[in-house]
């Protein structure tokens, strides 16, 4: 029987997100036996997130398609919470994606490097055999499939289940993880180039709604709740209240809801022949729930290792995988670091004092306000966060 | 034990990130095993559709 009917591989990469299509291109285009096991019939749909982007953060890891692209973000908007306006015009620095095309096109684009691409298939178990390699078995739709490698790349989002399987203790603390809902609006009240925020404890605690316009008067709108002050149903409930309230009569499509890590990334993020990339690994930027960069970086890293750690005879170097750990951390490991210590003095923050810092900076030049200027001016009335701080940044 | 609503469950996988059992899978539907859960309730407050609820145990 050959390798393929016996459902051998080099490398399994469990979920076809950025981060899992991106890991299984990366060891396909180095000639690896590769396979990408998707629970749904196709990536990239339902999109459960608010589809904004960096240029550069995109861009390091792919070149992105035309066709991925929805719109060009020129300017921004904060609103505190009793109202304040602060605008931000620094230029263009983020598109609005896709998703659904994007996802969907990173993941034939592992195919055509040669990885098979196979839908349908919800891992339910992982397990590590007598010989060192690795087994998933899909249960759940007709017979049980098998499918084992010497190497697993576990991408399979914010559940992380099968990480629990080989020691890491993935679950979330409440305080670590932003329940969310988003939605898709059609109303003539969208500003085409601007995405605007709104932050404070009514519209949505601990975390904030935002507006991302998508191109022909429609706009990602969605939000986070943090966990720790979340009670049953009440993303969806905001959600539909702020829509109501801000784009009357507007047409509300695709609704739906997921969960948005804002925790550390995990460590290690490789375990013997297994690694964890992407949402699954909580690579995500804990300050404002940006993911799609880190997932793309990430994937691209553990596929690229992954590729190098297989040996001649079929085995797979566990070595060479800590690569992987060792490259995210120097490149985007320190950065989210400081981020997640920076949501500690968010999270604390309480309405008022979002309001004073958007009092100060609602009088200063556009042009002029970056995040970075909204850190300093809201650490200048707490230094002792700000020492705190110092000592991350340093 | 916790039961999910499955009209209402959007499949999103946001209860499977914070329980510390590993009591919930998400294979064609979300299941949740009864021998696992502790009812300890962390799921059904997170869910952002509230398809979860909790019966106190009274069903194990």
């Amino acid at each position: 029987m050959s390798d393929a009917a016996n459902n051998k591989y080099d490398i399994i990469v469990v979920g076809a997100g950025p981060a899992g299509s991106m890991a299984a291109m990366a060891a396909a285009e180095a000639g690896r036996r590769v396979c990408l096991l998707e629970r749904k019939s196709k990536a990239g749909a339902p999109v459960r997130c608010g589809e904004g982007v960096g240029f550069k953060g995109l861009t390091l890891s792919v070149e992105p398609r035309p066709e991925w692209i929805k719109s060009t973000l020129t300017r921004a908007r904060m609103v505190s919470p009793s109202g304040i306006n602060v605008e931000i015009k620094n230029g263009a620095e983020g598109w609005i994606l896709d998703r659904e095309r994007m996802d969907a096109g990173l993941a034939a684009m592992a195919a055509e490097k040669g990885a098979e691409l196979i839908p349908n298939t919800p891992v339910t178990s992982a397990e590590k055999l007598p010989d060192g390699t690795y087994r998933c078995v899909s249960a759940e739709t007709g017979d049980a499939r098998e499918f084992t490698a010497p190497c697993l790349i576990l991408a399979d989002g914010v559940e992380s289940r099968l990480a629990r399987g080989f020691g890491w203790n993935t679950a979330l603390k409440p305080g670590d993880i932003e329940s969310g809902a988003f939605a898709r609006v059609k109303s003539k009240d969208i500003e085409p180039d601007c995405c605007v925020f709104y932050t404070g404890s009514k519209a949505a605690p601990g975390g904030y709604v935002w507006i991302f316009p998508r191109g022909e008067g429609e706009a990602n709108v969605g939000l986070g709740v943090i966990g720790s002050r979340c009670r049953p149903g009440l993303p969806k409930e905001l959600l539909l209240s702020f829509i109501a309230g801000r784009f009357p009569n507007a047409e509300v499509t695709d609704l739906h809801c997921g969960g948005i890590p804002v925790a550390r990334w995990t460590r290690p993020l490789v375990k013997e022949g297994v690694m964890l990339a992407g949402d699954a690994a909580r690579q995500v930027n804990a300050i404002n729930g940006a993911g799609i960069a880190y997932s793309l970086y990430a994937g691209k890293a553990a596929g690229a290792a992954a590729a190098k750690s297989i040996r001649p005879n079929g085995t797979c170097d566990h070595r060479t995988l800590t690569e992987y750990h060792r490259t995210w951390a120097k490149n985007y490991g320190k950065q989210l670091d400081r981020s997640y210590a920076l949501k500690e003095f968010i999270m604390s923050a309480n309405d008022a004092f979002l309001d004073r810092i958007a009092e100060s900076l609602s009088k200063e030049d556009p042009a002029k306000i970056s995040y970075l200027r909204v850190f300093m001016r809201a650490f200048a009335s707490k230094p002792l966060l700000l020492l705190k701080a110092f000592k991350l940044f340093k | 034990m916790t039961v999910v609503d499955q009209k209402k469950c959007d499949e999103c996988g946001t209860c499977i990130g914070v329980c510390p059992q590993d009591a919930i899978i998400l294979g064609k539907a979300l299941r949740i095993s009864s021998e696992k859960c502790t009812s300890c309730g962390i799921c059904v407050r997170i869910c952002p559709f509230a398809a979860l609820s909790t019966d106190g145990g009274k069903s194990k």
